[in-house]
Parts: structure tokens; C-alpha cells; sequence
């Protein structure tokens, strides 16, 4: 019953796809968190307490103050199997144009790192560092702006020490505490004495857990990167259902005739769809073989590309775990009986007296199961597409966008087959107007093969739906980042960064703008996110300023601070029933808190007076400080960019560049830019390519079937050139009802990322669909699509020989 | 409507491997619908060859869709080998055909991905039984075909293709062969070579075979001849030459 040529396109399309989904787990899996560096040697590690976030997976951890810490470090020290307990405190320091080295710790930190002093001596006193360069001067850049030091030693890594007096002054608060530990000691029982002593006021890590010390910028990379493989897993693998589904809904159409025989001579309906199922079973189980062999070949090589881009710390290596390649072998099998169910289904169907008639002309293109189908699936792509413009959290918008996209394409294509006639009469009606064959031809070959012609355009529906998503997606998202911030704040250029993380003190102030310092503050163990601002110069730069009670300027006063109106229906939320009691009769809004205790970067704790309530939309955080508050607090904040109105020009040396709002807001974070564009290469890649074979095997197991209706032709009076040329008017009709379809689903879920990304950013933002990428994909489909339906009429069993 | 000599009556019970009852057919739906049987009763015996012929239209190929469990009759009786169509689900029909009843017809007789011994093995391998290689190629060479058991249907020429469906049929021992219009596409050698097989199917074999044709020809092989026009039995003869089996179906469809 099996011949390759028909099960060819699933069985590229099963392999393909497990391909890409052994790679991408084998990916995933190798992508570990691990022990920073810097704590190698600190056998236990003590982190200060997590706050508490129901939305980031990555939550920050409240500081403890100087002395706090020193208390905890002291009672820590004092454990039997403790050598030393070492306050880890961690800053912003770059030496001038070095961008490998970031962050400086002091020095008795470098006791728990790798590191060893090779030449020279530790630094004693302000204006010394270590670094791993030779003894000499050396300009460093610190939050306050550049300034000399000197190098007194020379250490085997790129790390940066400084005396640990001028540590504790550029980081008062400390996050972790590193327990070195006397030799011969036992990690574990020094781990559960710590535990006793720390209680509830922090974390012990121990062994791999340690990896929870973890940056969380590398954190949130890696947890991007997942995000991007399982996303093109996923894809991969509905893709992959998908094509099968295609495929053998082609093939058992044509086939009716003999199915029917078979019938005829006895075979039960149950026997006939077991069959079908068998042959994809074999598919699919050939399909998972060949593509775990490749994804399994694949992903070192990948991994490598990851490295070397920067993407993944050089400790990243993909090893042979057993979970991915096992997944892979069962997906391929599965897919494949998932994707036949419906065509093994139909395939019982069909009644023996077929095999009596000419079973040439569908009967019923669409019965009213399908209706219900696809009328389900496009009501399920517009209500997600629904969903995501109302959604408030980023990742639940992108998850349901892709759902939504799914879901789209599949009713696109469950449904193709009401649209095809329509459709290719409309595409067909300028040529039918001209006299000639081809038009009606073509036009008569869709209409009565209605469900051949939607199986054959599915490929190009998924191909061309997913380009135009993708692509789509990224560039409106881009506007509306751009549009957002443009929108805001009065200026027409910025000074942002130049290979330092953020910009300093010094570089603000050589400049006149308006400057925001973000930082971390805790209210209680929630995390908020505080702006420092210069108050006047700040609210005369803001166009859509709206404030509900109090006045910002006000902020310059000492201990101060200005929260906005969602937060202050949040702290009221959480207040205590009681308070209410007196005001019952108020009406509807109860005064805004008056103070607020907040815990700073320092670890230090204070009450704040609570001196306006801003509207929302207006800043992208919780509360405003005045900027020498933050600066008071938070010695290594750095600031992101400074807005300015008119031309400016920065002085060399501080780390600093101008360029306009727009192309600011286009770069936002350079790494998570990178990401972003490795996700869409990705994405189009998997699903253009993929799209693409099997556009080229769909088409060329239709046309190697349409032979003997080709001799006829022939036979009538038609040259060969005229025949291919009717073909290749086939080919294209198809590829622009795919096209269509595909771009018509894609539309609708790019619709609801738009209206979402609008009412995010405050303002209308275009849908912008990138002409050049779609057309591109469709050109690809069209060469496939065409050459594959011409390809039979070249090969020598199916010659037409022109008498 | 016009009347014949009588419709076939029903013979000894025991001698009759198919018996229809009063068959009734319509084709399409309201409100157009056409009557295709028009109450047909007949009889055919073991080890009997019957030609049922008549123009195009008058419901002969309806009758041996009908007669072969391939269609349920609007009203009326089909009796295989003593069973009663009538009660049976679709897998028992299917049953049915697959161990009871042999089909040869005039084009897409075999499955193409199969070669000819694979074909002839068919019926037994849906019954989940492992054919005797040496009966396959046994039937094989009864019909001329020794040598071919390897070549798929596409390498077989239309006549070898019909042979190979008699060969399938000879080895699954039906109790009944129906045969539509087998020799409509076959040259006169060929169609001689399949006829001849057919009658020894009935002769050697002592199989029952029903052939559906309009060609005279074809139906002078058989014992006797059944004339079908506008649904109803309209002549019934013995078996006879070519000429008066032409002469009387011209002269059954003047009068009608």
C-alpha cells in the first residue's frame, strides 16, 4: 500500500520538524543556571530575603543594611566549620572603555572567587584597584563619573577589586554573604546551622543552588532564550500536525477510487482507516528516526553559534541528555497519527460504489462537521486576538498571540475549501475575460476539486501567515515602543549610554536635560520601582502631566515622595479595614496615605512623606524621589538616558552619546534587541523553510497524480506549452489563495497586538506589516509552487509528446 | 407499462445461490428522483452463467450494485447463498463480499501499488488469512498469467488486468461472480480470452456467474439471458446465438 513519492511531503514535514524539536530541547536542557564565578569558593552562600512578586520570575532580594549584615556576617562566623563569613557587595565600575568588566566587588570578596593575585598587592585605600592588567594608572568610571586610580595588583580574571572601605561606601547594602569554609568541613550541616542562625531573614544556598545567586540580567537572558526555543518547538510541531494533516487529507483524495475497491472486495471500514493509519505511522516513525539523528547532530553546532554570539556564558555545552532525544523519537509517531485521524476517518467513509463511478468530482466540498470545525478554530483565533489587547502582562500577551495565530491558521484552512470556488473565479476573471483555454481550465479545475485545491494551498497558508506574524509583530511592537516614548516627554534628542550600562553622574551633569535615576526600593518585601528626578525641570518637560493631589516640586524637601494613583489604590487596598470606619460616609474616595515606609538600596529604612498622587500612564514606575534621595541611598545607580530639548554635545570620556528620540527607543536594550531579532530569524526561518518544502512536495504529489487528466489534454489539442502554462497558472491561483488566507489570519491576530501595544503606550499605533519579508515568502512559495507543478511534465514517465 | 413474458420465476430454493425479491430502486432525491428497479424479481442457480442486458438506463447496473451488496434496494429481497442482505450491518455485508462474492469490472479492477499476485491473494489477507503461494500461482497460470505474478497492475495491459480480477476470484471461491461490462474497453481477442475464462469459471469450476453487458457477443456465452428495460425483466431466454439475442433486445426496446 506505501509508495514514497505519495508520503514524501509528510514524511520531510515529520522530519523536519522533530528535527527542529530535538535541537531545540537539547538547547533547552543544556541551558542550566549556574554558579557565578565569583562564589566558586564559597561553599555556602547566605542570600538576603526575596521579595515577594507574583508576576517576575526573577525577583530581586531586599538588601540588608551595613550593620545588619555586619551582625549577621559576625554570628555566622561564629559556626563551627566557618573559616570566614564575607559580605559580598557588589557595584558599578568600568574601567574606561573596557566593556567586559562591569562591576567591582571589594576585596575581601575575591577571597570566594577563582581569582588569584599574580603580581603585586590588594588595595588598601581609595584610588587602588585590581584588576588584570599590570600595575599603572588606569581611568575608571564609578556612578559618580570617571576618575583616576591605580592598579597596585594583577589577578588571572577579568574581575575589578577595590579596597573594601570604598566598596562599603559605593554599596552599603549587601545581598549576599559567602561562608568560606575550614577544610574538611561538611557543607550541608554548616548549610543547616546557617539556616538556624538566619531564620526567616534570608536564604542558605548550597552546592548547584547556588546558581540562585545568579545574575538576574543573565537570569532573564536565559529565561528569554527558553522562551524563544519553546516557542519554536511549539511552532514546530503544529507545523508539522499540520502538514500531515495536508498531506494525507490529499492523499486519501486521491485515493477514493481505490479505497473504494477495496471496500468492494471486502475490506471493512475499519481495516481501510487502520491502513491509513499504519502508513502514517510508518511516516512518522521514519520522520522521528531521521530527524532526531539530525536535531541530535544539529544542536552542538548550534550551541557553539550561541556562544560566540554572546548569548550564553562560555560554560554552556550541549550534552546528551536523555529527556530531549526521547521526546523527539515519540513526537514524530504522534504527530503523525494525530495528524491522519481525520483523513483515516474519512477514509472509511468512503463507499464501495465509488469504485463503480468516476469519483473525479468532490461530493459536498464541506460538510457541516467541518463548518463547525473551522467556525470553532476562527472564533477561538479572534477571541484570543481579543485577548491580547486587553492583556496586561507582556508574556501572557505573547503566549496568546501565538495561540491565537494557531488557531487562525487552522480555521483558515479547515475552512479554504468554501472559499477556493469563489475565490479562483475571482482571481481568474480578468484572464477568462481574453479568449483562450487556461482561464477555464484552471478556474473549472478549482471548482470542482475544491478540498484538493485547500490541501494543497494549506502549506502556503501556514508559511505566509506565520512570515507576515512574525515580521508584523516585531515591527509594530518597534513603533509603539517608539511612539510611546516619543509621546511622552518634550524633547527631541537623548544622551544615552556609550558601552557603559547606564550613564554617570558626571555625564548628567554636563548636560542640561531632563535625567531620570531609577532604583529598587522595598515597601515592606514588595518591590517598587522609584525615579529620581530633578522636580521642576522635570514636570515643565512633561506633555501629559496629571497630578490628582499635592504638588511634585514639593519633592525637594527632605524625605519626600511622590506615588502614583494605582499604587495608592493599592496601599489602601492592603490597609486595614479600621481606618475606614470613621470616614463611612465620606463617599467614594478616602484620602491617599500620608507616609510610607520604604527600604532603600542600602538597606537602610525610613519614613517618607507622602507629598503628591501623579495620574497613571504618565511614568513607567511607583513612586517619584527626588534625585539626590536615589543618589543618597543608592550609590551605583546609574541613569538610563537624558532627554533634551534643542542640540547638545557630551564631553569625551564620560561613556556618553546623543542620537534622536526615535532611534533611541528603536535600540531600547541592546542585548534583549539582539534576542528579539534571533527570535523573529528564528521563527520566519523555521516556518518559511518549512512552508516551503512543503509547499514543493504538496504541489508535486498533486501534479504527478493529474497525469492521465494532462494526456487527455494533450489529446484535444493542446501543446505542451499551453499545458504548462495552464499548470502554472494552477500553481499560482493556489499560491495566492494561501497567500491570502495566511495573510487574513495573520491580520487578525497582529489586529489585537496592535490595539493591545495601543492602549499600553497611550497612543494610536499603525500596524505595520513589512511588504518587502511578505513578498519575499510568497516569491519563495510561488518559484516552489511553480516549478514543482511544471517538474512532472519534464520527467520522462509522464512526457506528453507533441505528435 | 409494457409487460414481457412473465418475470423469471423463482426456481427450486435449494439450486438458487442469489435470489432477488421484488427489487425496488430509485436514484437521486426528491423531487427528482428516478426509478432505476421497478420491482425486478429473478432467480440464478448454481453453476449458472446469466447475462442480464439492456440500454443504457434501464437499471442493470443498478440491479448488480444491488444483487452484490453494494447498495440497499429502496424495497424488496436480496437472498446470497440463503443469507438475507436485508438483516445485515455494514461489516457483515462486507463480510459478505469479502468471502462470498467476486467483482470483475471494466476498468480499476486491481489496487495499483500491488502486483498482480498480491492482488489475487486480496480478499484472503482482509480475512486475515495468509494465501498459499502455490494456489496464487496456480490461479495465475488458469488464466494464461504465469509468468506476470511480479508486474504491477500499471504494467498489465486492460485484458491481463480483468484476468487477474477472474483469477482473484478464483481463488477466494465466491459462491458468485458478478462481472460489469467487463469487454467495453478490451479489442475482440482479448474480450474472447475474458469470456472464455468467465465460462470456465462456471464449466471447471462450477462457480455462478451474473455478467452485466450490452454487447450480444459477450451475453452468447451465457446460459441465459435476462433483458432489462426501464427497471423491470422484460425478456427471459436460454442461452442462444448472438443475432437472436440482438434481435430480441431491439425488440424489446421497440415495444417499450
Amino acid at each position: 500500500m506505501l509508495t514514497v513519492r505519495r508520503l514524501l511531503g509528510a514524511f520531510v514535514a515529520v522530519a523536519l520538524g522533530v528535527t527542529v524539536v530535538a535541537c531545540s530541547s537539547l538547547l533547552l536542557a543544556a541551558g542550566r543556571p549556574a554558579v557565578p564565578d565569583r562564589l566558586a569558593r564559597a561553599a555556602v552562600v547566605v542570600q538576603s530575603p526575596t521579595a515577594r512578586v507574583l508576576a517576575d520570575p526573577f525577583p530581586p532580594t531586599v538588601p540588608w543594611s551595613t550593620t545588619a549584615s555586619q551582625d549577621l556576617a559576625a554570628r555566622l562566623d561564629a559556626l563551627p566549620g566557618v573559616a570566614a563569613a564575607v559580605a559580598d557587595r557588589m557595584f558599578y565600575a568600568q574601567p574606561a572603555g573596557d566593556d567586559r568588566i562591569t562591576e567591582g566587588h571589594g576585596w575581601s570578596s575575591a577571597g570566594m572567587s577563582r581569582a588569584r593575585l599574580v603580581t603585586g598587592r590588594p588595595p588598601q585605600g581609595p584610588g587602588e584597584v585590581v584588576l588584570d592588567r599590570p600595575p599603572g594608572p588606569v581611568t575608571l568610571l564609578t556612578a559618580g563619573g570617571p576618575a583616576s586610580y591605580t592598579v597596585t595588583g594583577t589577578i588571572d580574571r577579568p574581575e575589578l577589586y577595590l579596597a573594601d572601605p570604598v566598596a562599603t561606601r559605593l554599596a552599603p547594602g549587601v545581598h549576599a554573604i559567602g561562608l568560606l569554609l575550614e577544610p574538611g568541613a561538611d557543607p550541608e550541616r554548616v548549610a543547616d546551622a546557617a539556616r538556624t542562625v538566619v531564620g526567616p531573614g534570608g536564604q542558605v544556598h548550597t552546592g548547584d543552588a547556588r546558581a540562585a545567586l545568579e545574575p538576574r540580567a543573565d537570569a532573564r537572558t536565559r529565561w528569554i532564550g527558553m522562551q524563544i526555543l519553546t516557542g519554536t518547538a511549539v511552532l514546530a510541531a503544529f507545523a508539522t500536525v499540520f502538514v500531515v494533516a495536508a498531506t494525507f487529507a490529499l492523499v486519501v483524495a486521491q485515493r477514493r477510487r481505490e479505497l473504494a475497491l477495496l471496500r468492494t472486495v471486502g475490506a471493512q471500514p475499519r481495516q481501510v482507516s487502520r491502513m491509513v493509519r499504519r502508513e502514517a505511522l510508518i511516516v512518522g516513525v521514519a520522520g522521528s528516526l531521521v530527524g532526531t539523528a539530525l536535531g541530535t547532530g544539529l544542536a552542538p553546532l548550534l550551541g557553539g553559534v550561541l556562544v560566540s554570539s554572546g548569548m550564553e556564558p562560555a560554560s554552556y555545552a550541549v550534552r546528551f541528555t536523555a529527556w530531549p532525544i526521547v521526546a523527539a523519537l515519540l513526537l514524530g509517531p504522534v504527530v503523525a497519527v494525530l495528524g491522519v485521524s481525520v483523513s483515516a476517518w474519512r477514509a472509511a467513509r468512503v463507499p464501495p460504489q465509488e469504485a463503480l463511478r468516476d469519483a473525479a468530482v468532490e461530493q459536498r466540498p464541506m460538510g457541516r462537521p467541518r463548518w463547525i470545525a473551522g467556525g470553532l478554530l476562527v472564533a477561538t483565533g479572534v477571541l484570543g486576538a481579543v485577548g491580547v489587547a486587553i492583556a496586561d502582562d507582556a508574556q501572557q500577551g505573547g503566549n496568546l498571540t501565538l495561540l491565537s495565530a494557531m488557531a487562525l491558521v487552522a480555521g483558515a484552512a479547515v475552512l479554504a475549501p468554501a472559499v477556493v470556488p469563489a475565490v479562483a473565479r475571482l482571481l481568474t476573471w480578468p484572464a477568462a475575460r481574453l479568449p483562450g483555454a487556461t482561464a477555464v481550465l484552471v478556474r473549472q479545475g478549482m471548482r470542482t476539486a475544491p478540498r484538493r485545491t485547500a490541501a494543497t494551498a494549506a502549506p502556503v497558508l501556514l508559511t505566509v501567515a506565520f512570515a507576515v506574524l512574525v515580521s508584523g509583530l516585531v515591527q509594530t511592537t518597534t513603533e509603539a515602543d517608539a511612539a510611546g516614548s516619543g509621546a511622552a516627554v518634550q524633547a527631541d534628542r537623548v544622551v544615552a549610554p556609550d558601552g557603559t550600562p547606564g550613564l554617570t553622574d558626571a555625564a548628567v551633569s554636563a548636560v542640561s536635560g531632563v535625567a531620570v535615576l531609577p532604583t529598587t526600593v522595598f515597601a515592606g518585601d514588595r518591590p517598587l520601582i522609584a525615579l529620581g528626578v530633578d522636580p521642576e525641570p522635570w514636570v515643565a518637560a512633561q506633555r501629559r502631566l496629571r497630578v490628582r493631589s499635592g504638588s511634585v516640586p514639593s519633592l525637594r524637601g527632605p524625605g519626600t515622595v511622590a506615588i502614583t494613583e494605582s499604587y495608592a489604590a493599592a496601599v489602601r487596598a492592603a490597609a486595614p479595614p479600621a481606618a475606614a470606619s470613621g470616614s463611612s460616609g465620606s463617599g467614594s474616595s478616602s484620602p491617599a496615605p500620608e507616609t510610607l515606609e520604604l527600604t532603600f538600596a542600602d538597606g537602610s529604612r525610613s519614613t517618607l512623606r507622602v507629598v503628591a498622587v501623579i495620574a497613571d500612564g504618565v511614568v513607567a514606575a511607583d513612586l517619584l524621589l527626588s534625585r539626590d534621595t536615589v543618589r543618597r541611598h543608592d550609590p551605583s545607580a546609574l541613569t538610563s538616558a537624558v532627554y533634551v530639548d534643542g542640540p547638545v554635545t557630551v564631553p569625551a570620556g564620560t561613556g556618553a552619546r546623543v542620537l534622536s528620540v526615535r532611534a533611541y527607543a528603536a535600540e531600547a536594550d541592546a542585548a534583549e534587541d539582539r534576542l528579539i531579532w534571533l527570535f523573529t530569524l528564528l521563527l520566519i526561518g523555521v516556518s518559511a523553510g518549512y512552508g516551503a518544502i512543503a509547499v514543493a512536495t504538496t504541489l508535486l504529489m498533486a501534479a504527478t497524480s493529474r497525469g492521465p487528466d494532462l494526456r487527455v489534454l494533450h489529446r484535444t489539442g493542446a501543446t505542451i506549452g499551453r499545458v504548462r502554462r495552464a499548470l502554472a497558472a494552477e500553481a499560482a491561483v493556489v499560491v495566492a489563495i494561501g497567500a491570502l488566507l495566511g495573510g487574513a489570519a495573520a491580520t487578525v491576530a497582529l489586529l489585537g497586538v496592535r490595539a493591545g501595544l495601543s492602549e499600553q503606550a497611550g497612543t494610536s499605533v499603525p500596524l505595520v506589516v513589512p511588504w518587502p519579508v511578505v513578498g519575499a515568502v510568497v516569491g519563495l512559495c510561488l518559484l516552489l509552487a511553480v516549478g514543482a507543478a511544471l517538474l512532472p511534465t519534464f520527467t520522462a514517465r509522464q512526457r506528453i509528446r507533441p505528435s | 407499462m409494457c409487460h414481457g413474458p412473465g418475470p423469471g420465476t423463482v426456481l427450486g430454493m435449494t439450486d438458487s445461490i442469489v435470489e432477488l425479491r421484488d427489487l425496488r430502486a430509485v436514484h437521486g432525491a426528491e423531487p427528482r428522483q428516478v426509478t432505476a428497479l421497478a420491482g425486478v424479481s429473478a432467480s440464478f442457480r448454481r453453476a449458472t452463467f446469466t447475462a442480464v442486458m439492456g440500454p443504457s438506463g434501464s437499471g442493470k447496473s443498478t440491479l448488480l450494485h444491488c444483487a452484490a451488496g453494494l447498495d440497499r434496494p429502496a424495497a424488496g429481497q436480496v437472498i446470497i447463498d440463503g443469507t438475507d442482505l436485508g438483516g445485515l450491518d455494514e461489516e457483515a455485508r462486507t463480510r459478505l463480499r469479502r468471502d462470498r462474492v467476486g467483482f470483475v469490472f471494466q476498468a480499476y479492477n486491481l489496487v495499483s501499488s500491488l502486483t498482480a499476485a498480491q492482488n489475487v491473494g486480496l480478499p484472503l489477507r482482509l480475512a486475515g488469512r495468509r494465501p498459499d503461494p502455490a494456489a496464487v500461482a496456480g490461479a495465475l497460470d488458469a488464466v494464461g498469467l504465469a509468468g506476470r505474478a511480479g508486474h504491477r497492475p500499471s504494467e498489465l495491459s486492460g485484458g491481463e488486468q480483468q484476468r487477474v480480477a477472474v483469477a482473484r476470484a478464483l481463488l477466494s471461491r465466491p459462491a458468485v461472480v458478478f462481472a460489469d461490462e467487463p469487454t467495453g474497453a478490451l479489442d475482440t481477442a482479448a474480450s474472447r480470452q475474458v469470456l472464455d475464462l468467465l465460462r470456465a469459471l462456471v464449466d471447471q469450476h462450477e462457480r455462478t456467474v451474473v455478467l452485466v453487458t450490452h454487447d450480444p457477443v459477450a451475453a452468447a456465452h451465457a446460459d441465459r439471458v435476462l433483458i432489462l428495460n426501464d427497471g423491470r425483466i422484460v425478456d427471459d431466454l436460454a442461452g442462444t446465438t448472438a443475432e437472436r439475442i440482438a434481435a430480441r433486445t431491439a425488440l424489446a426496446e421497440e415495444r417499450c
